[in-house]
């Protein structure tokens, strides 16, 4: 209590300096941040994929692989924020130049894994190899029009 | 008048022709075309020959191939008879395709891949040629290729020819298996995977001993994958079963979805192929020789914003 006007000062210059690391987050960080979520989103279609396909017997997990690509895919739009657009990304400049259509594929992406969670849920297995196609498909297709092959 | 006439008993002829086909079993046209629209899928016209980017018409042509010789715009493949192949006759259709030339006799720069469409039989050269004849023509003029001083003269093209390019239909290896040969034909003559993975010389011709490696320098500025068996730099750890899949699907066996080029050659020729083609294909490509061979950029620092700026 000798100096709690110090001590006051200390907590917020480190509740700024928490903030502002928060709100001003490095481009590079940002776009390995998006990586990583991308990475996790194939794995997770790779597995699922597998036991729709019966390469192997982990149906238990199924829906979890579901759960997470619906999570994952919810909101693809907000890993691409203004400024990300430089330094290691495949990332084409269309992503933010055509914002209107990108926000269009990403919000289909978000309706076909919720629909490929919907089913599993539902246990509706004659469904599940077309749901998870349709969610491939649409990773594709926006691939297609905003991602470079390794530029 | 005659002519009006003529032009539209075969206009009504062309509209009438698939239903009655469909009802009394193809004549031998159709089927010929049948035939022509699975070439043309597996050879993947489609793709360059629309300029789909800026929702130009179905190969009315226009769309631009970025290449370190320059840009080339692909011509209007349309039966339009003033701006596309209209006016052409089957032989030079087969002439284009087989040899590279117009029907001037004017080289075709091989952007236009006519080094692998030279290994296409006659029967499915003759069959493309029935189903292009049958697309909508589209009036759409030709747009000039924008390249670099040293590709400008087509009579360079001449001499590259010389060094580059062996016309012929393809022969089968009889040492072979007939799937391996059916791959073989598809990858090499029709898909022409090697226009675009495998890597060229200074002077555009491709590199010996690279065969399908990969490139830093393909179309569109894009890294092409190598994919030979290489377990390291190439696809050796894709089982056939896989590679097949994904030419169908565009899903790779760690679940990334192809992108760009590859992605537009997937969902416009390969996926429309039968099931035995597309793991003919990749029984073939996996038992081409491996080749180790990165492709990657190594090293390559972020660069930020300002430094442009």
């Amino acid at each position: 209590m000798k100096h709690p006007r110090i001590c006051q000062r200390i907590l917020f210059a480190s509740v700024c300096l928490v903030a502002g690391v928060a709100f001003a987050a490095e481009p590079e960080d940002i776009i390995k941040y998006r990586q990583s979520v991308m990475k996790a989103n194939g794995a997770h279609m790779a597995a699922a994929g597998a036991i729709i396909n019966g390469k192997v017997d982990f149906k238990g997990q199924l829906g979890d692989h579901a759960k997470a690509l619906q999570a994952i895919n919810k909101d693809i739009n907000s890993l691409f924020p203004k400024d990300s657009d430089f330094g290691e990304t495949k990332a084409l400049d269309a992503v933010w130049k055509n914002s209107a259509d990108f926000q269009k594929r990403a919000k289909d992406s978000a309706q076909k894994a919720d629909a490929l969670t919907k089913t599993v849920a539902a246990g509706d297995s004659k469904n599940y190899a077309a749901r998870f196609k349709e969610l491939s498909d649409s990773c594709k297709a926006c691939h297609k029009d905003f991602r470079k092959e390794e530029k | 008048m005659l002519f009006a006439r003529t032009r539209f008993v075969l206009l009504a002829g062309l509209l009438f022709a698939a239903p009655l086909a469909a009802a009394a079993g193809a004549s031998p046209t159709d089927q010929l075309a049948k035939q022509g629209e699975y070439v043309y899928r597996a050879a993947g016209c489609y793709g360059c020959h629309t300029d789909e980017k800026h929702a130009g018409k179905p190969l009315a042509g226009g769309h631009a191939l970025a290449t370190p010789f320059g840009t080339f715009y692909t011509p209007n493949i349309t039966p339009d008879p003033e701006t596309g192949i209209g006016r052409w006759s089957e032989q030079d259709f087969l002439r284009a395709l087989r040899e590279g030339l117009s029907p001037a006799g004017d080289h075709y720069y091989p952007s236009f891949p006519y080094p692998s469409y030279t290994r296409l039989t006659d029967e499915d050269l003759r069959a493309l040629w029935a189903y292009l004849k049958l697309q909508p023509p589209v009036k759409q003029a030709n747009r000039k290729h924008d390249l670099k001083w040293f590709a400008r003269a087509r009579s360079f093209v001449g001499s590259w020819k010389v060094l580059y390019f062996a016309p012929g239909a393809y022969r089968p290896d009889a040492t072979k298996s007939a799937v391996w040969n059916r791959g073989a034909y598809l990858a090499e003559a029709a898909a022409h995977c090697g226009e675009c993975h495998t890597p060229r010389t200074a002077l555009g011709g491709i590199k010996s001993g690279m065969h399908y490696a990969g490139t830093r320098d393909g179309p569109e500025d894009s890294v092409v994958p190598n994919i030979t068996p290489d377990r390291k730099t190439g696809i050796g750890r894709w089982r056939a079963s896989e590679l097949a899949e994904y030419l169908e699907t565009g899903m790779t066996p760690d679940g990334d979805s192809a992108g760009d080029l590859m992605a537009e050659v997937i969902d416009n020729g390969l996926k429309y192929l039968r099931k035995e083609d597309r793991a003919a294909i990749a029984a073939y490509v996996l038992s081409l020789p491996p080749v180790e061979h990165s492709v990657r950029k190594a090293g390559k620092k972020p660069v930020k914003k300002e430094e442009f700026e």
